[in-house]
């Protein structure tokens, strides 16, 4: 338990309106948006400044409180959640765009800054920021740097980390770390930029961010294409791209989804269909004008049941917004959505669904798979009932065969939800033993005494039992 | 929402239904549409914070404390959560039962208790009493009682809502109830016939709004019924957490209006039509399935009402006027009600529409928010001024009369020349004699 004083302490370093220690605040703080993980704080800080993360950072140091920082809590694999319960780091109240940079096309940013208000301010000044994870509505670029986050457009314009050109940190030695810069080239010694991408706060807590901007596309078209059956939907995403044509998007939807996503939006998708695809070229119009044409024969080629080309931009947009909302669509049939992230090389696309199907037979349970059949990226998910045990072990089953497919594939555990708490067992069996060992010399580097996000990624050093998590999900032991 | 079985640690008396809180994956698209989260930034005061706290009481990880019952009522159950929400989660709802639990568990005092019995189950559940009890007020206005009250400090001593609510007072006619005949025949080719559910706050405060409603009606071809003998639509009490004399009112108006033989029961109030489309649910434990799906089928805004008919638009005389639209949240959230008035407006010759920014953002009136959180519901009203002055509008429709009252409150107090008026006083407008 954190100590009156302390928190006596903190309220003069943040504001009594900063620091939160009722349990109903604490409560609410405890969770992110993985299913069947949540674990109560000590207490909750909200800084506005650096120098706040930094008297926060100290005072919890002090009282030996590990520290989780959190954004928006719309994380997909625990990273955020206080599973050793002590202090959550809340960086949504350091919410400011301090500059666009638009000689040097760059945005730095504070880390609570939303990901889309990021995508807007940029866009008024004719940039363009591309990442755009599922929440970015929601999610915070803090967020968003720590677990590298991907969405969308990663298929032609990549995830967070092709963006991130500097950030500062907070170390829990105390000092402020500033790396990289606006130089489009930096070689000078280690790049900790890219080791603190994707680090899920185990390694510092970043508190600004600085990303790089490109011009916008100046045309697009975008493609809804429906098959009567998801391999032939792999098949044509797999020839789309053997055919040198790398779209901004290619979505998939199988039929699950679609009539969840169709539930809750209403725009006339096909319920009969087994998949759909959603496709956007863009790009110079002479390019987007080839280009779509090449993708239309290969959809023709493979016999898709339709093929659309969507209207304007407003109907473009509303099917990217559709598709955004299949995740949570999904939840409207069980209670619980366990999710996945597997991502395999892109030519053992109608395989993996192959696989999926197979899996989903064996075990007898009901799975909606979407993703960015593009990046290879595919988000099976189970839907199920937390309370049903002999279901969630039949659940957990189906991803332990997945995995050790996707693996064998040269596949990885995470495409762009991060290790957290949810695959750590799975990230030892991709990386093996020497790999988690070099991972956690790395950590202890940064952070001696593993104050920062502890039970997180890695496997042993995780003194959280299952007790700490609330039954129905899959914990590392 | 069940009755029986007790979940966790609620009372077995009208608690949440497990499931409806289990629903929610937690994924936050709730976060950004919630007006008292943007106020706050506390997550324990947006939706999705909101349903973790009901869920934690469900699993008995939390007892209903007193920080549960201020959520619950700090809530201002405007819906746009329900809207934006991918999973079909209705925390709105979940805090509307939660509610009813917080008087279980925190009884009001003595002299409170009486107070709320005495208004939400002998006033408003008596159309007599109620237009009775206005007389006092149509007095103070009349006489002159008002201009010396506004003119002397009197208001500033008492309570902050005290003077917000003085001063929100539209100015007062004859209840329209008494005046209103049972039935008013159609103008023109009849096209169908209809009953007027009429609103006690329309009745009372805006007689002169559901006038023109009922006159529009009868223009666009419509014989109107109007049974004398309705009662509150029971949206006071849901609110206020009274869910067993919102099913007395519910069971009476539902006998009352399916004994008529009408295509539509139409009303101009977006709190009743949200209320009377949740019979189904709040009444489904007696049975009478068909009967709650037909008289749920026949409930409609009048604005949904004739966007679905078709305006008749002949005959209709221009309005040359600037003018834009504030979505009540208990009319595009609740009753998913959005294109259709937007439509209706933009089909009246001569009008120049202008889109309102955030038109679906609540403005802060929220039943009985705007007289208990005074600071708050101000600072939701003026987010909403904002968008209303960039419009340039000279017109601010809306459709509710909770709103309604904050609005033109609101543009008074900013010294703003806007007039809000109902959308059928739009229509009236339009409507030759």
């Amino acid at each position: 338990m954190i100590s009156k004083t302390a928190t006596q302490h903190l309220i003069d370093k943040l504001g009594a309106a900063n620091v939160a220690c009722e349990k109903e605040d604490l409560l609410v703080l405890g969770y992110d948006s993985t299913p069947g993980i949540h674990h109560l704080p000590e207490v909750a800080v909200f800084p506005t400044t650096t120098e706040g993360v930094l008297a926060a950072m100290e005072i919890a140091q002090h009282e030996g409180l590990p520290i989780v920082p959190r954004g928006s809590g719309t994380g997909l694999s625990g990273g955020s959640v206080p599973v050793k319960g002590g202090m959550v780091l809340c960086l949504n109240r350091m919410n400011r765009i301090r500059e666009i940079d638009e000689e040097n096309l760059t945005a730095t940013v504070e880390a609570g800054v939303v990901t889309l208000d990021l995508f807007n301010a940029v866009a008024g000044k004719g940039l363009f920021y591309p990442p755009d994870p599922g929440s970015q509505k929601i999610s915070t670029l803090g967020g968003n740097v720590m677990e590298d986050a991907g969405g969308l457009r990663g298929l032609k314009y990549g995830v967070t980390r092709d963006y991130v050109m500097a950030l500062e940190c907070v170390l829990p030695d105390g000092s402020i770390l500033t790396t990289g810069g606006k130089s489009v080239k930096d070689v000078a010694g280690y790049s900790f930029k890219d080791l603190l991408v994707g680090s899920e706060g185990t390694l510092g807590i970043i508190t600004e961010i600085t990303v790089k901007l490109i011009p916008p596309p100046k045309d697009k078209r975008t493609f809804l294409a429906y098959f009567n059956d998801v391999r032939t939907a792999g098949e044509a995403v797999s020839k789309i791209i053997a055919a040198k044509i790398i779209p901004s998007t290619m979505e998939i939807m199988d039929k699950a989804t679609i009539n969840c996503v169709e539930d809750y939006v209403k725009i006339g998708l096909p319920r009969q269909m087994a998949a759909l695809l959603l496709i956007e070229v863009d790009g110079h119009p002479a390019m987007v004008e080839e280009e779509a044409l090449g993708v239309k024969t290969i959809l023709e080629q493979v016999k898709a049941a339709e093929i659309h080309v969507a209207k304007s931009a407003e109907e473009a947009g509303s099917l990217a917004a559709a598709r955004r909302t299949a995740l949570s669509a999904l939840a409207r049939v069980r209670p619980t959505t366990l999710l996945e992230d597997a991502t395999v090389p892109r030519s053992r696309l109608a395989e993996t669904f192959a696989e999926i199907e197979r899996l989903t037979a064996k075990y007898g349970l009901t799975v909606g798979t979407f993703g960015h059949a593009g990046d290879g990226n595919l988000h099976p998910t189970v839907l199920c009932d937390e309370r049903n045990s002999d279901e969630m072990h039949r659940a957990h089953a189906f991803y332990d065969d997945l995995y050790d497919q996707v693996l064998a594939w040269g596949g990885t555990v995470s495409g762009e939800h991060g290790i957290g708490l949810a695959k750590k067992e799975y990230l030892a069996r991709q990386i093996g033993a020497g790999g988690v060992k070099v991972m956690k010399r790395i950590k202890r580097a940064f952070d001696p005494k593993g104050i920062l996000n502890p039970g997180k990624i890695f496997v042993d050093d995780d003194p959280c039992t299952e007790a700490h998590i609330e039954e129905g999900f899959r914990v590392s032991h | 929402m069940s009755h029986t079985d007790k979940l966790g640690n609620f009372t077995s008396e009208d608690a949440p239904d497990y499931g409806d809180v289990l629903q929610c994956m937690r994924c936050g698209f709730c976060l950004p549409t919630c007006p008292t989260f943007a106020l706050t930034g506390r997550e324990r005061s947006s939706p999705r914070g909101r349903v973790a706290l009901a869920r934690a009481v469900a699993e008995q990880k939390l007892e209903f404390t007193e920080s549960v019952r201020e959520e619950a009522f700090f809530c201002l159950d405007c819906r746009a959560c329900t809207t934006a929400c991918p999973s079909g989660v209705r925390a709105g709802e979940v805090m509307e039962v939660c509610r009813s639990q917080a008087h279980q568990f925190f009884p009001p005092k003595h002299v409170g208790k009486t107070f709320r019995a005495f208004i939400l189950q002998k006033m408003l559940t008596n159309p007599d009493l109620l237009e009775t009890s206005m007389l006092p007020a149509r007095l103070y206005q009349k006489l002159g009682i008002q201009w010396l009250v506004r003119h002397s400090q009197l208001l500033k001593l008492g309570p902050e809502w005290v003077a917000k609510a003085e001063g929100m007072m539209p100015e007062l006619y004859p209840p329209l109830r008494p005046q209103l005949p049972d039935v008013v025949p159609a103008v023109g080719e009849q096209r169908g016939r209809v009953a007027f559910f009429l609103g006690c706050i329309m009745t009372l405060m805006y007689p002169e709004v559901s006038r023109q409603t009922v006159r529009a009606l009868t223009h666009q071809g419509f014989e109107v019924v109007t049974p004398k003998e309705q009662k509150c639509c029971g949206a006071p009490h849901l609110t206020e957490g009274d869910r067993s004399t919102t099913r007395s009112l519910a069971q009476h108006n539902l006998d009352l209006f399916m004994a008529l033989d009408v295509d539509a029961i139409v009303t101009d109030c977006a709190g009743c039509g949200a209320a009377l489309k949740e019979y189904e649910e709040l009444l489904e434990e007696a049975g009478k399935h068909d009967q709650l799906a037909a008289f749920r089928g026949k409930i409609k805004d009048v604005s949904e009402f004739l966007a679905e008919q078709g305006l008749r638009t002949d005959g209709l005389q221009p309005v040359e006027k600037v003018v834009t639209y504030h979505e009540p949240c208990h009319l595009c959230h609740a009753q998913g009600v959005s294109k259709q008035p937007r439509d209706l407006i933009r089909a009246i010759p001569g009008i120049d529409y202008r889109e309102l920014n955030e038109a679906s953002w609540c403005c802060g009136s929220a039943a009985t928010f705007s007289l208990k959180y005074t600071g708050e519901s101000q600072q939701i009203l003026d987010r909403k001024l904002d968008n209303v002055k960039a419009t340039g509008a000279e017109l601010l429709v809306t459709a509710n009369p909770g709103c309604h009252l904050q609005l033109a409150w609101g543009l008074k107090q900013a010294g703003m020349t806007q007039r809000v008026v109902h959308i059928t006083e739009l229509l009236g407008m339009a409507t030759p004699d």
